[in-house]
């Protein structure tokens, strides 16, 4: 240590004049502030009091959550309507508590709750130190301009608009907007056969990715069934499936079915997904019934005792295996009776098997037959058996039939088309079509990307190595197609040509009486000026689609023939073509009840459960208040 | 490292060595040799007691002391860790050993409860008046404590009310 | 006993006492016969609340624990996290980290020069330094968004980027600060009146600060080159070209001289900082802090902080909080045991002068 020894016993002995130098300063600007003439503007970063952007904020109360100091409550709001993925509650901060970390905004998925520049308060009232931040768009006059701002009359309520600070930033965040990838079949490979599409996560996958999870439970409102999503996905990250199944079966008997083909409205609403990837809610309910395959070992549901009482459902789709299932676990005597030859209904017919492999529903089924439940399949209500019967021989009567009819365009010629249903239901049960080289589908829903898809990979399998085309039709531009935008983009990837907009007019012959091609004009509008289907057309612009085959998939309607005219007509509908039932999913027919494709307007398989679960409480109710 | 994890294990029965991570090194002794293990580890060159930490392990009804010591030329740093009994614990003092161990013991005393033989200073160190059993052994519950201590102090609001009326 | 021996409570009133400490002094005369040094003014039990909180909830904790100085202990309990879990950091977070631990010690040695100086009546330089200290926390606020408390380390890196422009105004304030040295230099460090006060007064020798636990400019000022950055080198300092100074007289007058010329070492270190700083990634995600569970294991982590070696011993039992954490806090040692030794035939008005050039920060020893 030679070079910083400038202090040495002589220096210092030698210069008792020297501190005299520091008067120059006596002659330069302070470097202190000039109190209050010149306020100091805090950094860009600076971490002040809160702001929160009520539009963007969805109460998921994240920030209550990881606040080290309980400085945050979550507060109603009764201004604010609460709907799914929104809740009503906004933070309320105590400034008493708050140490201004910034843990709050690095946490908040949506963004919206910031923090400024502001750090002075001044106040007369003691209370006022609690807080409900609030943003400028909303609460203008707690603002005051910048001119006029100044640190005396600076004060929580009324600070200076625009005056961010520490700010969300996405990579920086406290939690992960990236979903873990889910490993898929390539479109290449995938659409020259029926082999699933999705291959699943694995153990180490399901547990990164459930441990994006944030708790906030925001799914679990959106859920139509209300499942425990953040409960089973904690589970899967624990690495105990079988906890995580004993969770899904409270709410859902179909945890393989779900698993695939939900239609997930928990993940549109999933915080995390607001400005990143949604968790993979469906992903992750698909894996814990993959990883534990005999549910009832794993579960070891207890049985209560025995009812006596009887029940009939009617069709084993979604919505009557659900209602048999919570039924079954109420101790009543459940016998379900379905055209099929086996359990699923719409399951079984609709999805194609790239989507839903037959074992999964297998699966789902014989859990429930497990659990006692009489299945009487082949056996068409209405034919097979008569509907008064069973009024006569069963307590009471749940009917989930679902949409089991196509409905047709009824267009010239439409008669030598193919109807969506048919030709998936013989895809699936019977030996599969024989297709043509060049289809053309009309529809824009995901029964079309289904019959689509199914009709590619049939042509792939009839003609390999062949030129083949699918083509398909739809009223609906890309903005308003029904169908969803991973199926639109997985169809396109496999080669299925798409003509948005364009309605058909007519099925165009050969002198053979042979499919030529659809003759379509073009769409002016899908709806009118209330919302309501009413498409217009220019009647002026035509094209003419060559194809030899022709599928329509335009949707689907309930068959209600087994029902006795006279009982018929004592069925009440809604002004939406629904069957009107009441809070215990009883309809206007006494000790019948209902749920499903018929009753609600979501036509998917986990609001079918949330009826069955519904209308199993209200048969239930009805069925102890008999005695 | 090795070298020294064998010399120990040649030198002090039970006693075992274990890498953690680089330059740190653990070493677990039964209670009756910690500190003979500490006098040589002192004797070869570990002349520092950086601290002495103390780990309540309720579960398993034991403490855990764990000394921290190190040299001043090498970067290695040693914890050497032994359990000891959690009911009515002792043990003997380091202070022949390191001089400055008596401030360490001192404190586990108060946080912990347990007893040093032969340090003349056990008096408390952080805590005034306190009644409690030692506030860091894992059976005291902090929340608990802190709400049945200040929950019946009123708030400022409550405390302006009683004034006036 | 002596007849004229008196029980004198020095602090933590007492005007000449800086801090929340209270030294229980047996005098006679002028002199000091024993000295108890009383803590547990600011005792809150830090290591037991981070047993109630998540790994990431403690942050804006445990830097709570020293208010001068508080990104040593933030990145200790940063790289004790990242060792249990056993995360590796960027290369660009590692020598912004660089950056703020010098910033830091820059800071608190400037603290710790205003509180000595005004301690022994030099006012004029410790105005300086606590206006020069100022600046350097308007850097702070402008790198992580608050002057004291940064909360600035996470597991994995650093919360934030550097903002645009801080590289200049860091070196601005660097060349400022460094041309204002001679002017220390002239009023305090090579001033009589300093040397008069200071030389001799509070001696150790190395033998004693080795085995009493010294660590830090008590070391130094007894010409032991001891310093973490070189022996263990953490984030980026085994890429800094640096001196350790050090002192050969063990006294007051030797371990401020060594703070002096820390603060020069320290500047250059930044501006190699600047200079050398890599591009990139500042922050490796973390888990979701809610699910956070880190594997059993126990690790003991160490820094240099400005005054010395600052620890961490912390256990992890699989759980998503520490199971315990134990600080080793370098005015733990330097305050409670040399200090008390020191203290013994000192003269009263030299409580301060000695208890100042210790460096002892009072919320270090209570935690």
């Amino acid at each position: 240590m030679t070079n910083n020894k400038t202090t040495t016993l002589k220096e210092a002995k030698g210069s008792i004049l020297t501190p005299f130098k520091a008067i120059k300063y006596l002659f330069q600007k302070p470097h202190t502030l000039r109190y209050p003439f010149e306020a100091k503007e805090p950094s860009l970063r600076y971490r002040g009091f809160h702001l929160n952007d009520w539009e963007k904020c969805t109460g998921c109360g994240n920030c209550a959550d990881i606040c080290p100091n309980q400085a945050i409550t979550m507060v109603k709001i009764e201004e604010i309507e609460a709907k799914p993925g929104r809740r009503n509650e906004r933070p309320e901060i105590d400034y008493g508590r708050c140490c201004f970390c910034g843990l709050c905004v690095d946490i908040c998925p949506p963004g919206s709750l910031r923090l400024s520049r502001d750090y002075i308060h001044i106040d007369h009232a003691t209370n006022s130190f609690k807080y409900i931040a609030r943003d400028e768009k909303t609460e203008a006059q707690s603002f005051v301009p910048a001119d006029t701002y100044s640190v005396l009359n600076a004060s929580l309520a009324h600070r200076k608009a625009d005056y961010e600070g520490f700010v969300s930033d996405l990579n920086h965040c406290l939690f992960e907007t990236e979903r873990v990838h889910m490993p898929e079949v390539e479109a290449g490979e995938r659409k020259l056969s029926f082999m699933e599409q999705v291959i699943g996560y694995n153990r180490e996958e399901a547990r990164k990715e459930a441990e994006r999870c944030l708790e906030c439970k925001l799914c679990e409102e959106a859920c139509p069934a209300h499942m425990k999503i953040s409960d089973y996905i904690d589970a899967i990250y624990e690495d105990k499936p079988d906890e995580s199944m004993r969770k899904i079966l409270e709410d859902n008997p179909l945890p393989s079915i779900c698993g695939r083909i939900c239609t997930r409205h928990c993940e549109k609403v999933c915080s995390v997904g607001i400005r990143g990837e949604a968790l993979a809610i469906r992903w992750l309910k698909r894996y814990a019934a993959d990883a534990v395959r005999d549910y009832k070992k794993a579960v070891e549901q207890a049985m209560p005792e025995p009812t006596g009482k009887k029940v009939a459902v009617i069709g084993a789709g979604p919505a009557g295996l659900s209602l048999a299932y919570f039924l079954r676990l109420r101790g009543h005597n459940i016998t379900v009776y379905d055209a099929l030859p086996a359990g699923g209904g719409t399951m079984l017919i609709g999805p194609p098997l790239y989507r839903l492999p037959r074992e999964a529903i297998e699966r789902d089924v014989s859990y429930i037959e497990s659990l006692g439940v009489e299945f009487r399949f082949n056996t068409k209500v209405g034919e097979d058996v008569m509907f008064e019967d069973l009024l006569n021989e069963y307590d009471a009567v749940f009917i989930g039939i679902g949409t089991s009819k196509s409905r047709s365009t009824g267009i010239k010629n439409s008669d030598k088309c193919v109807l969506a249903l048919d030709f998936l239901r013989q895809n699936k049960l019977g030996k599969g079509t024989k297709v043509s080289r060049r289809i053309i589908v009309i529809g824009g829903g995901n029964v079309a990307m289904d019959v689509a898809r199914v009709a590619l990979r049939q042509q792939n399998i009839q003609y390999p190595g062949e030129e083949t085309e699918i083509k398909t039709v739809s009223l609906e531009d890309w903005d308003i197609m029904p169908a969803s935008d991973d199926e639109i983009q997985e169809a396109k990837e496999e080669g299925v040509q798409f003509n948005p907009a364009w309605g058909p007019e007519e099925v165009v012959l050969d002198d053979e009486g042979n499919i030529k091609g659809l003759l379509c004009k073009k769409v002016k509008s899908v709806f009118d000026e209330n919302g309501r289907f009413a498409p217009t057309f220019y009647e002026d612009q035509k094209m003419l689609l060559e194809g030899d085959m022709v599928i329509e998939a335009i949707g689907q309607a309930p068959d209600f023939s087994f029902i006795p005219e006279g009982l018929f007509k004592e069925l009440k509908f809604t002004p939406r073509r629904k069957v009107d039932v009441d809070e215990n999913g009883m309809t206007s027919i006494p000790k019948v009840f209902a749920g499903g494709d018929i009753v609600n307007t979501n036509l998917d398989a986990i609001t079918a459960i949330a009826d069955a679960k519904r209308a199993a409480q209200g048969i239930d109710n009805f069925l102890r208040k008999e005695d | 490292m090795d070298k020294l994890v064998g010399l120990l294990k040649g030198i002090f029965k039970d006693t075992d060595g274990e890498s953690l991570g680089k330059n740190r090194l653990r070493v677990t002794a039964p209670r009756g040799s910690v500190l003979a293990v500490l006098d040589y580890l002192k004797a070869s060159g570990f002349y520092q007691l950086k601290s002495i930490s103390c780990v309540d392990w309720m579960d398993e009804n034991e403490f855990e002391l764990v000394y921290h010591v190190a040299s001043m030329e090498s970067p290695l740093h040693l914890m050497v860790k032994t359990r000891i009994a959690r009911d009515n614990a002792t043990f003997p003092t380091a202070i022949p050993i390191f001089k400055n161990a008596g401030i360490f013991e001192r404190e586990i005393h108060e946080l912990f409860g347990v007893e040093f033989e032969g340090n003349p200073d056990l008096a408390p160190l952080f805590l005034e008046n306190w009644k409690e059993i030692p506030p860091f052994r894992k059976d005291f519950n902090m929340r608990e404590y802190v709400k049945e201590t200040y929950d019946s102090i009123p708030s400022f609001e409550e405390y302006q009310w009683q004034k006036e009326n | 006993m002596a007849e004229r021996e008196l029980e004198l409570i020095f602090g933590p009133q007492h005007l000449g006492m800086v801090g929340n400490l209270s030294i229980s002094l047996n005098v006679e005369g002028d002199t000091i016969l024993s000295a108890r040094v009383n803590p547990g003014y600011l005792h809150r039990g830090f290591e037991k609340l981070m047993e109630y909180r998540n790994w990431i909830q403690n942050f804006p904790l445990v830097c709570r624990i020293n208010m001068i100085e508080s990104e040593p202990v933030e990145m200790v309990y940063a790289m004790a996290v990242e060792s249990l879990a056993g995360i590796e950091v960027p290369e660009r977070a590692h020598y912004i980290r660089t950056m703020i631990q010098e910033m830091s010690r820059l800071s608190c040695h400037l603290t710790a020069a205003w509180a000595y100086t005004s301690i022994l009546g030099f006012d004029t330089p410790a105005q300086w330094a606590m206006g020069d200290r100022d600046y350097l926390l308007d850097l702070f606020e402008e790198l992580t968004g608050a002057r004291v408390y940064h909360i600035y380390n996470m597991p994995g890196g650093v919360r934030r980027d550097l903002p645009e422009g801080f590289e200049d105004k860091l070196l601005a304030f660097l060349d400022a600060v460094a041309g204002r040295l001679p002017d220390y230099n002239s009023t305090f460090f090579e001033n009589r009146l300093f040397f008069e006060r200071a030389s001799g007064i509070g001696k150790i020798s190395a033998q004693d600060a080795v085995a009493l636990g010294g660590t830090g400019q008590v070391l130094r000022g007894c010409g032991i080159k001891h310093d973490i950055r070189k022996l263990e080198p953490y984030a980026a300092y085994g890429d800094m070209d640096f001196e350790i100074p050090t002192r050969e007289g063990g006294d007051a007058f030797s371990r401020v001289l060594v703070i002096r010329d820390e603060m020069v070492q320290s500047v250059s270190i930044l501006k190699q900082c600047i200079e050398k700083m890599p591009s990139g990634k500042v922050y490796e995600k973390t888990p979701n802090p809610f699910k956070w569970k880190i594997p059993k294991g126990e690790t003991y982590v160490r820094v240099e902080s400005a005054r010395g070696e600052f620890g961490l011993y912390l256990v992890s039992n699989g759980g998503n909080r520490p199971y315990r954490a134990h600080f080793k806090t370098p005015s733990f040692v330097h305050g409670l045991v040399i200090l008390e030794k020191l203290l013994q035939g000192a003269n009263i008005a030299d409580v301060g002068n000695i208890m100042l050039s210790l460096y002892v920060i009072a919320p270090e020893i209570d935690r």
